[in-house]
């Protein structure tokens, strides 16, 4: 098999890739081991949303030029502001092209609400999280409803209702919470282990039971500007629904994200999948790449495990394998690796330094920082310190970066992944 | 201020102070319990769970064996949902002295603990994941204690007796009229409000705390700390206790408990004043995984869950010496005759498996004081929940249609009083933590009957947030039960939330490699990320 660039992860930076390549009529190969981060994220898109101190950065693309990409290190720094704003751009015409629209506000971040009722500030987000309508509703005064699903355990609207009665952003607004019955679900509901996010999105997705939804919407939310509903408006028939739902109430329909799985995320994954298919990708699923051989700065060909002793060969790859938790990264007793290539991975010897003492400490964890070294163009140093010129490194598995503080997994993500398209493209036209 | 009037007031919620309150309520005796933080959190929650047959102590101290042995038996009738009649085996290892193998099997005869030798084939067919090296083998009446749950189930046999149970206060002053000590001020630590209990007679059983009780009545005595740290792992890789036959020292032991093994122990002398910050330290991690895996090889193929340490409560009551050599005898002292201070009895030093005994001679010395001339029943009486013989099969019949796991854990965890918890209503038996399989009924239950103040003392009834995600994904839900069962309100769920998941923290730190900082980051990426639990002010404070 030979292919012009071969994918090691298909999350959101994988994908991101293997569609610019494959649009660009490259022979393109993802192989993911399983679900991505996406399936666990909030479904919109940061770009950069804090500040050291916490405080919340209003212009995202603004403060990366003036502020973050004077540091070198930083991945976005390797990027460049123009090719953060085209990756941003074309990731979002990619999702539109499957149906999906994102939003933004203009240059500015908007924010989305937590589970928690928490706001957070984000950059691009579906429509039942951030449009125009949702924006013009938030000048008036008026009422919000935060409904939950009968037995749905999952999301609890009053933890999330007295945050928001707390914060200034909401001071105008009444915030009352309800529950809708669905007894046509009831049967679902038998086995405790049926009865999450996914299992009623589906629900959703057949339309059926839509005018009984609303009926209970309308009644149970009684003159609601904004009805919150725990995210699972269908997955595959989101756009639709959505506007179905909203005109049947006449209400803004706004959702917030879950326990994991989170459908939001499960939208993106499922449209840049779609497209990368449609494009002609290879999405090779359920195989994990065991290890390649590297020989005068250049990956050779990688095995799998389930391709054995095959040689998968490639002009270029990418090693988008995610953090800790998708496997990019693996930590022992006292050291931190990179597990398909040995790579050098940059992170502190002693285990003692790799986190902080409170959990939820203002500085966050240094091991969120941690990934593998790479020089400016994304390409990795090797066990012998030479660099891999036809191998990229993209998304969470970089270092340098900690994406829960500054808010910006989502775009560094996109932002590497589609930097690192654009070399390899450059390269195979060379 | 708020006053309540009582017979007998203990400090201290651990297990010889609810084992104590117990025994008083059954003579009819009129009591109080006051615990400054929950129900088992001290050292009674923090040891490795093993239900001693003695055969530990045999060759050393023939005391603590035959008290042990004694214990055992009873504590397997009267607190059969709390027990697991495991059976354990000692080991001897190719590089450990084989003569003391003799020597225990001789101890234990004099000491009364039925022990016998065992093949080594027949131990390995007993136990696979045992060490195939192993030299030899000895059967001992060994089993597994579940602390929390026994400390609980005193608890609700003495209110369910007339006690009265007052968790998260703290003892600020003992009430002394003259000589004579009266009565306690307390500060409820949820409410924000002082109060005071006035009785007849103060008990100190507040383990290595009691010398601070001790301090407030005026009175001097010494205790001599000494850190036990263990390591959880994630799963059970053993189902009976494997101990290594030899002079007991570091890393000897491996519980089954519930759904996890669990390595014990070191021995680490501290100072008192390091009591409220101990931490597990690096070498005793090595040191329990090193030696652990001599026991068992799966060990280190195995995830570590969390790592844990508790102080021992000996009384220093002879010179300086090493932690482990000191007695674990049970010291109890009137301090009306040793200090000429009335009205105030302490009692330490024991261990798990002798509260009952420890909670008999106080109660007993109590009873003489107050001229009360009932005896001790609690050998006789069964805890709740351990009323009758589990009938598994039968039980189980009773909830057909829910699934056998759930009623088999709920019966596992509560024993008879499963009654009380599991109904065939479809938002009861909904499961709210997929590791431990804990309903919502069973939450609603602990909440409603068992002093539940927040998650940390949820989890410590119910098992919540204790198996492979640490809470992940149920700490969430279970705050958001507080709030539907009214034991909260939302403000306080937040926070409760926000400071379980800080206590998980404490115990994953020290062992964060692996699987666990995988689990770690998953958490975090939740919590954090995604629900921005961090940005919640604490209580208190202002706007956002």
């Amino acid at each position: 098999m030979n292919y012009d660039c071969l994918i090691i992860g298909g999350g959101i930076s994988g994908l991101t890739c293997g569609i610019k390549c494959v649009s660009e009529g490259l022979r393109c190969g993802i192989i993911s081991s399983g679900m991505s981060a996406l399936h666990f994220s909030s479904g919109s898109i940061d770009l950069y949303g804090y500040h050291t101190d916490r405080k919340i950065v209003y212009q995202p693309l603004d403060y990366i030029e003036r502020l973050i990409i004077p540091n070198e290190l930083h991945p976005y720094s390797k990027c460049g502001i123009d090719t953060i704003r085209e990756a941003v751009s074309f990731f979002s015409d990619t999702v539109e092209k499957e149906g999906l629209e994102l939003y933004h506000n203009n240059d500015y971040n908007h924010f989305h609400v937590s589970t928690m009722g928490t706001v957070k500030p984000t950059y691009l987000s579906q429509r039942s999280v951030f449009n125009d309508k949702i924006k013009e509703g938030f000048k008036a005064r008026s009422k919000i409803a935060i409904l939950n699903f009968s037995g749905f355990r999952d999301f609890y609207p009053e933890l999330a209702a007295e945050n928001l009665r707390k914060n200034s952003l909401f001071s105008l607004f009444d915030i009352i919470t309800g529950e809708i019955e669905l007894p046509m679900f009831r049967r679902t509901e038998k086995n405790p282990h049926e009865f999450r996010s996914m299992d009623i999105a589906r629900i959703f997705d057949s339309e059926k039971y839509l005018p009984k939804i609303a009926d209970q919407i309308v009644n149970i939310a009684e003159g609601a500007l904004f009805v919150g509903l725990p995210a699972f408006i269908g997955i595959n028939n989101f756009t639709r629904i959505y506007h179905r739902l909203s005109e049947l109430t006449g209400m803004l329909i706004y959702e917030i994200p879950t326990l994991p799985p989170s459908i939001l995320g499960m939208r993106i994954d499922n449209a840049l999948k779609s497209r990368f298919a449609a494009l002609g990708g290879e999405f090779i699923a359920g195989d994990t790449v065991s290890g390649g051989e590297i020989t005068n700065g250049s990956l050779d060909h990688i095995h799998t495990e389930n391709h054995g002793s095959t040689r998968l060969r490639s002009k270029f790859f990418v090693l988008s394998s995610g953090s800790f938790f998708s496997r990019g990264l693996v930590s022992e007793f006292n050291i931190i690796r990179e597990p398909v290539f040995n790579l050098k991975v940059h992170a502190e010897q002693d285990r003692r330094e790799w986190y902080s003492q409170s959990f939820f400490q203002q500085e966050s964890h240094p091991f969120l920082e941690y990934g593998v070294e790479t020089n400016n163009t994304l390409n990795p140093v090797d066990a012998e310190g030479g660099t891999v010129g036809n191998l990229f490194c993209t998304g969470a598995i970089l270092p340098h970066y900690n994406p829960i503080r500054e808010g910006c997994g989502g775009g560094v993500s996109i932002s590497t992944g589609y930097y690192a398209a654009k070399k390899i493209i450059e390269g195979c036209r060379a | 201020m708020n006053y309540i009037e009582t017979q007998a007031i203990i400090i201290g919620g651990g297990a010889t102070g609810t084992g104590t309150l117990r025994d008083l309520t059954l003579r009819g005796i009129d009591s109080v319990l006051i615990e400054k933080n929950d129900i088992a959190s001290g050292t009674t929650g923090r040891n490795h769970g093993l239900l001693h047959s003695g055969a530990r102590y045999a060759v050393k101290d023939l005391e603590s064996a035959t008290e042990c042995i004694a214990e055992n038996m009873i504590l397997k009738k009267i607190a059969r949902h709390c027990v697991e009649d495991t059976g354990g085996l000692f080991v001897t290892l190719p590089e450990d002295d084989p003569s003391y193998h003799g020597k225990l099997l001789e101890s234990c005869k004099f000491a009364g603990i039925p022990a016998h030798e065992l093949s080594t084939k027949e131990a390995l067919d007993l136990e696979p994941n045992l060490n195939p090296n192993i030299l030899s083998a000895i059967r001992v009446p060994d089993g597994t204690i579940d602390p929390f749950r026994l400390a609980s189930a005193n608890i609700l046999d003495s209110t369910e007796r007339g006690g009265k149970v007052f968790t998260h206060c703290d003892v600020i002053s003992l009430i002394k009229e003259g000589d004579a000590v009266q009565g306690v001020r307390c500060y409820d630590r949820v409410k924000g409000m002082e109060f005071e209990v006035r009785g007849d007679i103060v008990v100190n059983a507040a383990g290595v705390w009691g010398q601070h009780i001790c301090a407030l009545a005026g009175v001097e005595l010494k205790m001599f700390p000494s850190k036990g740290s263990m390591v959880i792992i994630d799963y059970r890789i053993n189902n009976i206790v494997v101990n290594r036959c030899r002079v007991p020292s570091d890393g000897d032991i491996i519980v089954p408990g519930d759904t996890v093994s669990i390595i014990g122990t070191t021995s680490k002398k501290i100072e008192y004043n390091e009591i409220e910050r101990l931490i597990v330290d690096d070498d005793e991690i090595e040191v329990l995984l090193a030696d652990g895996e001599k026991l068992i090889p799966n060990v280190s193929k195995t995830r570590v869950l969390r790592a844990y340490c508790g102080v021992r409560p000996l009384v220093d009551i002879s010179g300086d010496i090493k932690g482990r050599d000191i007695s674990r005898g049970i010291v109890l002292v009137d301090h009306e005759e040793r200090d000429s201070t009335g009205g105030f009895i302490t009692i330490a030093g024991g261990k798990l498996m002798t509260y009952r005994l420890m909670a008999q001679m106080t109660a007993n010395l109590v009873a003489k004081k107050l001229k009360v001339k009932k005896k001790c029943t609690t050998h006789k009486h069964p805890l709740p929940g351990s009323e009758k013989k589990i009938q598994p099969m039968k039980q189980i019949k009773k909830f057909t249609g829910i699934s056998s796991s759930v009623t088999g854990s709920t019966l596992y965890r509560h024993g008879q009083r499963v009654h009380n918890i599991l109904t065939k209503d479809r938002k009861n038996y909904g499961l709210i933590c997929e590791c431990e399989m804990v309903t919502a009924g069973e939450i609603e239950y602990a909440l409603k009957k068992l002093n539940v103040k927040d998650i940390v003392d949820l989890r410590r009834r119910t098992r919540i947030g204790m198996g492979p995600c640490q809470g992940e994904l149920c700490s969430y839900r279970a705050a958001g039960l507080f709030v539907e069962f009214e034991a909260a309100g939302a403000a306080d769920s937040n926070i409760m939330l926000k400071d379980f998941l800080e206590e998980r923290w404490k115990g994953i730190k020290p062992i964060l490699w692996g699987d666990a900082l995988r689990e770690t980051e998953f958490t975090y990426w939740i919590y954090q990320g995604l629900f921005g639990l961090g940005d919640i002010p604490p209580k208190g404070e202002g706007k956002q």
